[in-house]
Parts: structure tokens; sequence; C-alpha cells
């Protein structure tokens, strides 16, 4: 008797905690994405101001595991996932599985702010699946303090002094002989689509998907070999760093370890951030008698039909991508571009200030975006063409048989894509 | 107590786990199998996502790296753990603390030690570093696909052998003396006296650490999803991460059903097998 009214206290505390936390809010949206909290904290403060009774709980995944758990609970029709980071190349494969809520009802204000090119990267199909968000470039990363070191000239940053590749890589040469940085060069992003796709859309190789319906691989030829085997090269060679992850790229770049990095226009936020690094940008370089190609697309934000509270999650996802408020609250916490048109005029200003100094990156962003720019395939089964060629591309750069990886790619494309 | 009374209690106690059985391991096995059986898109059963498999060679692939994989492993993991049992059933004063360093690795969750192992064998890490103070040159562990197998047979072994060591040394201790004097007596050296007192006394907790490293072995997944994917080409790809590829990766969740039950069939036959050949000799 003794031990039960000590216990008495004990669970009306238990009582009242339980309760005042379920008083706290009345609905409980789930936001996941790769991004970091940083980028969302000021968004999700507004929304849950302006809406009382709402909170927004956001999950960081890392970009490795993020198709998976997608994969897992969205596909398994868990409603614990709300509103979700959509990657703007595989909203067909996302949206033909039934991945993404359609967003016909709010076509109308997608329209207001997004160019067609962005409205079709949101779409399936003649329809919007998705919200625009963001969109990109990519640039090349170079330290001049080392380039001073070995007596290199500074790469202009103008478009039409673009740098072919023979050049860009002689430079590496030099800079490794005449210095002691340990590589000359290196992708951010090694060993994915993304960051390689140039490489081959340059030489006139297409994106490795071909017909109607883009489901064909066609990624065996003697043009996909021969770039893929360049790109082994840069590695075989100790150009390029090998067991190095994408993760840890920009560090071996801060530390004056490499010295140029290919990589995207928000690492200017990072790099500005690292003291000692004298850095400058120039436009990504292209192969000789190849077109200019750069990479673009980046994230969209979706929700999950299977959503446990989807007029807030249609609220929420619109609040982030369609307001003002909201897309000026995300743009000012992260440098990636914003696709609405409204926020991207302040955000050239805030980036012209942010790269004073390092070079024009607000011209080269139009000037890429413009002219320069080609999609990834719009294909019901991009996330496995995309996987199954991160693996190639990987296993190339570890040496493997050029040849042999990327016949064993298309053959596991072709008997994986069969199955859609 | 009348027996319809102790039957009651008896199935009251028992319901739990009856139900944790039943929800938690029959209901998925069966909805695996069911599901197994419809092919993406199809709405009747066929066989078809088994033929798929069984032709596709990535799938032919992980089934030979994972049998490459459990030859070596089982034997090398049995061996080493009777090995250090074997050497550590003393009463040398401080022998509590080699048993425990030994059995510490298996309190590190498997994700923890893959990626400390990770750092380890980066061409930069302290393994190379290790190697090339000795002269020798530095190897490409995870990324050669000749090494990378290899490099994950040890991280799982370094996780693996001190907790099968506790086991096995539970069961040396508890051989009577008695046998050993007797067979003494008999004039048996060392070797003999492992060989016929300690081997045949041994059955039953080396029955218990065959099978239950044989299944763990089976489902190795950490260090692969973590270190390699499966690769380089393929070289590490063992059943459970291809199954995990093609559920999530890939998202063809019918193939990956089919590939779990595939799985399951060959670990219980590997079991049933092992229990067979361990009660033959008993006479």
């Amino acid at each position: 008797m003794y031990r039960t009214k000590l216990a008495l206290p004990f669970v009306a505390a238990a009582m009242a905690a339980t309760m005042t936390t379920a008083a706290h809010a009345d609905t409980t949206l789930n936001f996941v994405g790769t991004e970091s909290p940083t980028t969302w904290e000021n968004v999700i403060a507004a929304f849950e101001a302006a809406n009382p009774g709402v909170a927004v709980e956001y999950q960081q995944i890392p970009f490795a595991n993020f198709n998976a758990q997608i994969e897992a609970r969205v596909g398994s029709q868990d409603p614990t996932i709300d509103v979700y980071q959509a990657d703007t190349p595989r909203v067909p494969a996302l949206a033909s599985r039934g991945y993404l809520q359609d967003m016909s009802s709010l076509g109308d204000r997608i329209a207001e702010v997004a160019t067609a090119t962005e409205q079709s990267a949101v779409s399936y199909d003649g329809t919007f699946y998705a919200l625009p968000l963001w969109t990109g470039t990519q640039l090349l990363y170079y330290n001049r303090d080392l380039f001073d070191q070995a007596g290199i000239p500074h790469p202009s940053d103008d478009p039409a002094e673009r740098m072919t590749w023979s050049e860009t890589l002689e430079i590496a040469r030099t800079l490794q002989e005449k210095t002691d940085v340990e590589f000359g060069f290196t992708f951010h992003q090694v060993d994915r689509y993304f960051q390689l796709q140039p490489l081959f859309e340059s030489r006139g190789e297409g994106s490795g998907l071909t017909g109607d319906d883009l489901m064909t691989p066609a990624i065996s030829g003697e043009g996909w070999v021969d770039v893929a085997t360049w790109y082994q090269e840069l590695f075989e060679s100790g150009l390029a760093p090998r067991g190095v992850s994408v993760n840890q790229m920009p560090d071996l770049f801060i530390n004056g370890q490499v010295g140029m990095l290919y990589g995207g226009l928000p690492q200017i936020r990072r790099f500005n951030g690292a003291e000692g690094l004298n850095y400058g940008i120039a436009p990504v370089p292209y192969f000789e008698g190849g077109e200019e190609v750069t990479s673009t697309g980046s994230w969209a934000i979706g929700v999950s039909p299977h959503a446990a509270n989807p007029e807030e999650a249609m609220a929420f996802a619109a609040f982030l991508t369609l307001d003002a408020e909201g897309s000026r609250l995300v743009s000012e916490s992260t440098s990636a571009v914003p696709v609405n048109a409204e926020t991207y005029e302040a955000y050239r200003g805030r980036l012209a200030d942010m790269a004073g100094g390092i070079g024009d990156a607000a011209a080269i962003l139009t000037f890429e975006i413009q002219n320069t720019a080609v999609p990834r395939p719009r294909s019901r089964g991009y996330v496995r063409f995309e996987e199954i060629m991160n693996q190639a591309f990987s296993d190339i750069r570890n040496g493997s048989d050029v040849a042999d990886t990327l016949s064993a790619a298309e053959r596991r494309l072709n008997s994986t894509l069969s199955r859609l | 107590m009348s027996p319809r009374h102790t039957y009651l209690v008896a199935s009251a106690f028992l319901a739990p786990a009856f139900l944790a059985v039943v929800l938690l391991r029959l209901w998925p096995a069966a909805l695996s199998v069911e599901r197994s059986l419809v092919a993406p898109n199809a709405t009747s059963y066929s066989l078809e996502n088994y033929t798929y498999i069984f032709s596709d060679p990535v799938f032919q692939n992980s089934m030979l790296v994972t049998l490459k994989f459990l030859l070596i492993v089982n034997p090398l993991q049995v061996a080493v753990a009777l090995g250090l049992a074997l050497l550590v059933n003393t009463k040398m004063p401080g022998i509590g603390v080699w048993r425990s360093l030994i059995f510490l690795p298996i309190a590190i969750p498997p994700s923890v030690s893959a990626t400390i192992w990770g750092v380890a064998y980066r061409p930069d890490g302290p393994l190379n570093a290790m190697l090339t103070s000795i002269g020798l040159e530095p190897m490409r562990f995870l990324t050669s696909p000749d090494q990378a197998l290899f490099a994950i047979i040890m991280i799982v072994s370094w996780v693996g052998v001190g907790y099968w060591m506790t086991f096995l040394l539970a069961g040396l201790q508890d051989i009577p003396k008695s046998l050993y004097e007797a067979v003494e007596i008999d004039g048996a050296n060392a070797f003999q006296r492992f060989r016929y007192v300690t081997l045949p006394q041994l059955r039953r907790p080396l029955t218990f650490v065959l099978v239950a490293n044989t299944v763990a072995n089976f489902l190795v997944f950490a260090p692969v999803q973590i270190l390699t994917k499966g690769g380089p080409q393929g070289s590490t790809d063992l059943i459970m991460f291809q199954i995990y590829d093609r559920a999530f990766t890939m998202g063809d969740t019918p193939s990956a059903y089919a590939a779990t039950v595939v799985l399951v069939s060959i670990v219980l036959v590997v079991v049933i097998l092992q229990f067979r050949m361990m009660e033959r000799s008993e006479p």
C-alpha cells in the first residue's frame, strides 16, 4: 500500500506531461529531406506562426539513403511522411508509381512563378506532381594561391572564354608538379550520374537513355567507352583522388589538398566561410569540338498521397515554394538557386554580394541556365537508371575494365527496366 | 492443480511469445511467399519472379559471392573462437580482462564498427600506415574487387569471434576433469586429449555455435551497406544486401520477395543439415 501511494504522484505527473504535449499541437506535419535543418528553420517557424495548431517536424536523411527511405516509407503507404523533397528527374518515376500527390489544384500558381522548362521538370504525363523549388548550375572552383604559386594565370569567369578539358587537365598536372598540392582536380559528386552526364552529352553521346519513352539504355557504345575511360584515367593517373567520398570532397578543396573542384553553385557559401581559402570561379570545362553542356535541375517539393494530414501538407508545400514570403525565407537560408521568379531577382542580388571578388557567379548562372543546361532524362525508369549508373561509375573509378562494366550495366538496365 | 488448469496457465504464459512468433515471423513469411508469386503489374499467381531472379546474372553473382563468403567465414570463425576459448580457459590472474577485451567488439553496434573499420581501410588510413612503416606495399582493401570481400570477412570476424568464444568457453568449463585424468592415465598427449575428450564433449556448444554463426553470416548486411554497397564490381554483393537493393534501391519488391523466400529456404536447409550432421555420430 505504501508503494502504491508513492507511485501515484509519478503517474499523475506522467499523465499531465502527455496531456500537455498532446495539446501543444493538434496536427504534426512530417517533412523529410536531405538538406540541413537550417535551410528550413525560418520558413517552418513562419508557417507555424501563421497556422496555429500545426507543427512541422523536419527530418534530415543523407542523400545516399534518401531514395531507399522514400521507397520503404511512401512505398509501403506509410502515413508518417507528409511532405518530402523530390528530385526533379525522379518525378516521372515517383509519379508513375503513385508516390506523389497530384498537384493540378495548384496548377495556376505554379504557372505564375515557374518557366515552361521548370514546369515540365515537375510534371509527368502532362500533370503537375511536385512544386518547383530549386534549380542549379555547376562551377569550376580553383584555388588562387596554388595557381599563383605555380605561376598559372587565373581562368576567366566569362563563359565566352570557357576552358577545354585538355587545358584544364594540363593546369591540374602543372599544379601537381609545381606546388605540393596532392591532387590537381576533382569532381565534387564523383561517381554520380548527375555530375558526369555533361561529359557524355558534350561528346554528343546522349544521356544514356533512348527510345520514345526513354526506357532503352544506350551506354555501351564506343563513344561512351571513350568518355568513361577518360574519367577513369583521371584517377588512374593520380590527378584526382580515389577512395574519397562525395562528402569529403569540399573539405579537400578547403584544406588546399586539391587545386580545382567541379561542383555546384551552393558551395560558394561554404567556401566563403572557410578561413584562409583564397579561391575563384570559372565556367566548367567542355570537350574541345563538342558541345558546351552543364547539369541542371535540383530538388522540388512533393506531397505523399498517403500523408496523414493531406490538407496541411499541401498548404505547407505551397508555402515553401509558391508563396512569396515562404519562398523568400527559404532562399535566404541557402545558396541554392530558386525557381520562383519573384524570389530569383533578390537571389541574384545576394549572389552578387556573396560572390564579390571570386568571379561573376550571377552572370555564369544566367548564361548556363539559358544556353548550356541539359536536364536529366525524364524517364519512369530514371531512379533505377541512376542507381545502376552510379554503381558502374564507382567501379570504373576504382579501375574496372570500362567496356565490360558498361556492357554489364546495360544488360542489368535492360533486365530491371523491363520489370516496370 | 488439475491438468486443465495447468494447461490454461501454461497457455497464458506462452501466449505473448506465441503471438510474437506468429505476428513477427510466420505472418510476414507467409506474406512474402504470397507476394513473391505475383509478378509486377500482374493479377494472378505465377513463378515469374523466381524465373526472373534465377536468370538474372546479378542475383546469380550474389549467390556465388555469398557461398564463397560462407565457405571462408564459417570455419574461420568457429576455429578461431575455439582456439581463443582454449587459450583463455585458464585460471591465470587477469584472464578476465582478456576475455572481456576479446568479447568487447560484439557490444558495439555493427554500423559503428563498420564505419570505424572503413576509416582504417582508407588508402591513407592507419592499416596502410602500419603496412608501409614495415616496408610493405599499401593495399587497396575496399576499392579492390579481390580484397574487398576479405576486408568484410575481417570486420565480421573481429566482431563475432569473441561472442562465439564465450559459448565454447562455457562448454569447455563444463567438461569434467575426471575425463581428462582418465585419458591421461592411458598415456594420451595434448592432441589426443583434445580429439578424444574435448571435441566430443563440446558437441552441443559447437552445434549451437555452428548453426547460429551460419545463420548470422547469411544475414550480414551492415558492413556491405555502409562500406561497399555490394561493390567493387559486385564482389561483396552478399544476399541480404542484394535483397535490400532490389526492394529499396531499385524498388522491385516482387523480385525482392522471391529472393527472400529463396534465402529463408536455403538457410532452413543448411540449418537442418547441420543439426543432422552433429547428431549422427551420437551413440
